[in-house]
């Protein structure tokens, strides 16, 4: 076990080697010059000069490699070009508002899936398994453009339940700011959410020792609470694992909309100011993430179910 | 179960939100918004006007403009008078104010902010040069003060740069008293030395801080911010030890009436917080005015017509909540701006088919809601050097003119014309714009294709002169039309200002002439001659003069609209009275 | 195991499912609404004016009118042309790389197997959203880099399934058979090991079809999608300007669109899923 975690830990330098030759090419080599920006629409000629040079960009196309790999090693992203701000400032201050909606936003549609899954597996094949199905895949037909857009101006505008927009790192001011975006969240990943467990859950009920606690004459809702759910638990573990780096990024279009000082927000600014320094960064740590949870995810696998060996 | 569930989990938010914080009555708190992110506040990177605005409420400058008078006009702030300047016009002494303090911040021994001197002007404006900084105000001072070219290109190469050296151009008399040697007659000097670029820094809060600094702004001006964090909401109070500065007792005609002169002879600021909220799109933006969340409001574009009826009133559900409408002409022109490195574009009767095939009343409808004025050359109204009675014959729309003009250019009906690609950036107007410009040169038969950048991209393609057209606006830095005719001027071809590459030697040398004139008929003479001039040449495809719309709550006192209006704030006051009153409204 | 009588089978199920027929007759339609659009027979003028600005839904105009006046419904139709080819094209990049690298993967293990795990994890670890805006900044925006960069993200998750597949059957008797009589490599492959993973094929793609539309829309509201033709997402995208002042139509248009689409491909891919290989359920 110990063996197979240092195994999967030094994995970690391949994958990352290669994130950053990916991230490289993209921002390095191919999206070109910032300086122009950097330096403001009366930019003189030399000014532009200098500033290449400051930045490094006139260093070897290999050079310029290493020190991506460096910092993706190092986690030292060093300052923003657009703000000037130390990037790992910007990005402690900016996880805080994104987990603060992605968090109670991923645990409560997380747990509301779970049971309506358990809900319609208990009455599947009849209409209102069919009825919640039809209605969580409409939910996630929508685009989530259109959700925000309407929320917005119906719940929080018309009805004035919550805040319009804004932030505020204090409970319980918190939950007016919050709770719209994340009741999109909720709406906008129930629908796969449900799908997905819906399907685990019925994979477990037609096994063979559900049939053998039938004919003991256990009742359905205990089969399904305490033989069905906890065999199902492991493929929805690994499912809900992996998720978790993706919500430090944030939801991009929720925090601009809802002006949440996240770090969605905050990567969108940089791609559009071709921040690449911001860039990479984003880039480093969520890909050192979804290493991380992914080990993470087939460990659990493995508590839950010792049948399964990592090799 | 689901039900009770879906029921309870409303239920707690809910709770949660219907407890509302109410709002204060008691103290005179203004709320903003900023549709940008603030990057952070140094004065010497304030290239946006955004930026400019936050930095305004902390920092200060030798010089600001009269927020009531039009059109603008210079006046002392930390300076005590206008300068004195010597014979040649080259040197300029200053004296500055006694007894202004800097803010109060662990920067300084015992924590107390110390008295501002001539040196820190001395300091701020070195620090605009140092080549380690990479200042984007740095085209202000660029070859213009006598040594201070030589004392950047010392350091370029070097680890630090060192602020001990003498500069002959920059010289300290006494404590009170500096003086500035311009290398050549330099007449927008003044304005450079009032604008955010040149606000005045305390080196101890430079060195304090360091790489923080832009974290920690540290200025004399009537609001204070200690720390900056990259949050949506910026709050500043009142600076206890602002210096006696007062509500000017004079305006424009009319002022008193509009009840601007109210305040007058007041001590400023008149109000105790300044609550700044970025909201970037427009929908919450809107929205949040509505709900008198925000004080003061730019009206995004396409709300216009939910606010304003028939033209220029104010909805009747807005008028009864005592919202005001304030419509601004601004100091801008937008432009299609050719690549005149391209050989198609040597065409001249090219260039003026296109401009006049395009239907501009419409395009103002659509998107100006027939506010803003067509743009008949370079120079925007409001400038010198902007004639009123000069029109352009190369921007009224005649679609037959047009047709006539292509064949005579060689291209009857846009035959054997290739597709030509604009570039513009990745906003929904921009783009509905582009739409409609396209469409209009579809009708007689010239292909537009259109490609769409982030603005990083867009520059990038100007600089290296990758493109074929572009398009952009323009907004004045200072009130001198020298800052829009530079657009044209050869010299600053890309990767400089003059981003469609148009050189016109007969421009060029009216241009060297007038910029070391001081403003004056000789001056505002030749700025007419050079305007009407490139007009008829189309360089450009000339767009609008735009027209902003703000709306004010009916509590807000003293706005009056100010193009460089990062002064604006500490002028303006709120009524707690009107806003008690009118906040049931709501 | 005879592949025909399995697709065979399947469509049998298919046809029993009146959901899934459903779903399938509409999808056809957007398909077939799409292809008369893409060949001009069907809202060639959606660039005409029709009527006044922002005019409301009425019996003249189904859908109501955009900001220059121009017919919503056809734009949604044009729209509907994009988004369908937007979901073919990245299907045709992703299947081929997906494909051939996971049955590559699977089938010789190995070094081959080392290097395409680490190719996906690597570009599986880029959030997609940065993977999608940095290749369209890259190839300059326009339709033909929504394609590029859709199908550039999609492939992964295909081929993990197919190396998953391909790694089973490898092992199976009827590919041991086939070696016996002496086949080469990549006609045990090509003739025996695809056929039978193929259903993966199909599955998948109704699932990244609707990813791609959905992208596409979050990519013109980004401003990178699609130029100078409506697509449901610049008409999102014009629609944020112009709900609050009461203009709902270009939004209800294009989301309806979409909505329809999404809700046939969702409920056909669960369907043909069950139909196709009723053990893979989910996963």
């Amino acid at each position: 076990m110990i063996k197979y975690i240092i195994r999967r830990l030094l994995y970690m330098i391949p994958v990352l080697l290669g994130v950053s030759l990916i991230i490289f090419v993209l921002f390095n080599v191919v999206s070109g010059d910032p300086t122009a920006v950097l330096l403001g629409k009366n930019a003189t000629a030399k000014q532009m000069i200098d500033l290449r040079e400051q930045l490094g960009l006139n260093k070897s196309l290999f050079a310029q490699y290493l020190d991506v790999v460096k910092s993706a090693f190092t986690f030292d992203f060093g300052y923003s070009w657009a703000t000037k701000q130390e990037i790992s400032k910007m990005i402690l201050q900016g996880a805080l508002p994104s987990l603060c909606l992605s968090a109670p936003a991923f645990i409560i549609s997380t747990i509301l899936s779970l049971l309506i899954s358990i809900f319609v597996a208990y009455y599947r094949g009849k209409g209102i398994d069919l009825f919640v199905r039809v209605f969580c895949i409409a939910g996630m037909s929508i685009s989530a453009l259109a959700y925000i857009l309407f929320f917005q101006w119906f719940f929080a505008y018309k009805l004035g339940w919550f805040e319009i927009s804004g932030f505020e790192a204090s409970f319980p001011e918190l939950i007016s700011y919050i709770a719209l975006p994340a009741i999109i969240w909720i709406v906008l990943s129930i629908g796969p959410d449900v799908r997905f467990f819906r399907t685990v859950i019925l994979d477990e009920i037609y096994q063979d020792y559900v049939r053998t606690a039938r004919s003991k004459g256990l009742s359905e809702i205990k089969i399904l609470l305490q033989h069905v759910l906890r065999n199902a638990l492991i493929p929805i573990i690994t499912y809900v694992v992996i998720q978790i780096p993706s919500l430090i990024l944030g939801a991009l279009l929720l925090e601009n909309f809802f002006s949440i000082p996240g770090l969605g927000g905050m990567t969108l600014n940089a791609l559009n100011a071709s921040d690449f320094p911001v860039m990479k960064a984003m880039a480093i740590l969520s890909s050192v993430g979804y290493i991380i949870f992914g080990l993470i995810s087939d460990i659990l696998y493995t508590v839950a179910d010792p049948r399964i060996k990592l090799k | 179960m689901i039900k009770s569930i879906v029921s309870f989990l409303f239920g707690i938010f809910f709770l949660f939100s219907s407890c509302s914080k109410d709002r204060s009555f008691d103290e005179r708190e203004l709320h903003l918004i900023s549709p940008e992110k603030i990057a952070g506040f140094d004065p010497i990177h304030a290239s946006d006007n955004y930026s400019a605005n936050e930095m305004g409420k902390v920092y200060e400058g030798l010089f600001e403009f009269h927020p009531l008078k039009r059109p603008y006009e210079l006046v002392p702030n930390l300076a005590e008078s206008l300068p004195l300047v010597s014979d040649d016009g080259l040197t300029y002494s200053f004296k500055i104010r006694a007894g202004v303090h800097f803010h109060d911040s662990p920067a300084f021994k015992d924590g107390k902010g110390r008295e501002l001197k001539s040196d820190d002007f001395l300091y701020s404006l070195k620090r605009l040069a140092d080549p380690k900084l990479q200042a984007k105000g740095w085209w202000l001072l660029d070859d213009k003060i006598v040594g201070l070219n030589e004392w950047r290109n010392k350091y370029v190469a070097a680890e630090s740069s060192n602020y001990g050296d003498e500069i002959e151009g920059l010289r300290k008399i006494d404590d009170y008293t500096f003086s500035i040697k311009l290398k050549k007659p330099y007449p927008q000097f003044l304005y450079a030395l009032a604008m955010p670029y040149t606000f005045v820094v305390a080196k101890e809060a430079v060195e304090h801080f360091a790489k923080e600094f832009l974290n920690h702004p540290v200025g004399t001006g009537p609001f204070v911010l200690p720390v900056f964090e990259q949050t949506n909401r910026i709050v500043y109070t009142k600076n206890p030890t602002f210096r006696e500065k007062f509500y000017p007792s004079e305006g424009e005609e009319g002022d008193d009436k509009s009840g601007l002169l109210a305040d007058a002879g007041k001590k400023i600021p008149l109000v105790d917080k300044i609550i700044v909220d970025i909201i970037v799109e427009s929908q919450p933006k809107w929205l949040s005015f509505q709900k008198a969340k925000a004080d003061l409001l730019e009206i995004p574009k396409d709300n216009f017509d939910t606010a304003v009826i028939a033209g220029k009133d104010l909805s009747p559900e807005l008028r009864s909540k005592g919202i005001r409408l304030f419509a601004n002409p601004q100091l801008d022109v937008t432009f299609f701006a050719f690549n005149h490195d391209d050989p198609l574009f040597k065409n001249k009767k090219l260039r003026q088919a296109m401009s006049i095939a395009w239907n501009r009343d419409e395009a103002n409808k659509l998107f100006y809601n027939k506010a803003a004025i067509e743009a008949q050359s370079v120079i925007p109204p409001g400038l010198g050097g902007y004639r009123k009675e000069f029109k352009n014959p190369y921007i009224k729309f005649d679609i037959d003119q047009a047709k006539k003009l292509l064949a005579e250019a060689g291209y009857p009906q846009g035959k054997g014309l290739p597709e030509i690609k604009i570039e513009t950036r990745n906003e929904t107007v921009a783009r509905q714009l582009i739409e409609h410009f396209a469409k209009n040169l579809d009708r007689i038969g010239i292909k537009i294709k259109v490609s769409m950048n982030t603005w990083p991209e867009l520059i990038n393609k100007v600089t290296k002169r990758q493109h074929q057209m572009y398009t952009m606006a323009w907004g004045a830095d200072y009130p001198d039309a020298e800052n829009f005719l530079g657009l044209l001027y050869c010299p600053y071809s890309s990767p400089g200002s003059n981003g469609a590459n148009y050189c016109n030697p007969d421009f060029d040398n009216l241009f060297k002439m007038a910029t070391v004139l001081q403003d004056g008929l000789e001056r505002n003479t030749l700025y007419e001659k050079m305007n009407e001039m490139v007009a008829v040449d189309v360089p450009w495809i000339f767009g609008f003069n735009r027209t902003k719309f703000y709306l004010s709550q009916a509590w807000v006192r003293n706005y009056k609209f100010m193009e460089f209006n990062h002064s604006q704030f500490q002028y303006l006051n709120v009524d707690l009275e009107v806003k008690k009153e009118l906040s049931k409204k709501f | 195991m005879n592949t025909n009588s399995l697709w065979k089978d399947a469509f049998f199920r298919l046809t029993k499912d009146k959901l899934a027929v459903a779903s399938l007759v509409i999808v056809l339609a957007y398909f077939i609404i799409a292809i008369l659009s893409s060949l001009g027979l069907i809202a060639s003028g959606w660039s005409q004016e029709v009527g006044a600005s922002n005019l409301a839904p009425s019996i003249d105009h189904f859908f109501g009118t955009d900001i220059f006046g121009r017919s919503v419904i056809m734009k949604v139709i044009r729209g509907t042309q994009v988004a369908m080819s937007v979901g073919v094209a990245a299907s045709l990049i992703a299947i081929p790389i997906g494909v051939t690298l996971g049955a590559l993967a699977g089938y010789f293990g190995g070094w081959v197997d080392d290097f395409v795990t680490w190719l996906y994890t690597t570009f599986s670890s880029v959030p997609n959203i940065m993977l999608l805006i940095s290749i369209t900044l890259i190839l300059g925006k326009g339709i033909f880099s929504v394609y590029v960069a859709l199908g550039l993200t999609s492939w992964v998750h295909l081929c993990r399934l197919i190396r998953g597949e391909v790694l089973k059957h490898r092992e199976r008797e009827y590919v041991q058979a086939a070696a016996a009589i002496g086949g080469g490599h990549l006609r045990k492959l090509f003739r025996h090991i695809l056929p039978n993973v193929s259903h993966i094929i199909i599955i998948n793609t109704s699932m990244q079809f609707q990813v791609a539309i959905k992208s596409e829309v979050i990519l013109s509201y980004l401003g990178l999608g699609v130029q100078g033709e409506p697509s449901w997402g610049t008409m999102i995208d014009d629609a944020k300007l112009e709900l609050v002042r009461g203009v709902w139509w270009q939004l209800a248009g294009a989301t309806l669109a979409m909505f329809f689409i999404l809700l046939a491909l969702n409920i056909l891919g669960d369907a043909l899923r069950d139909a196709l290989d009723p053990k893979l359920k989910g996963k």
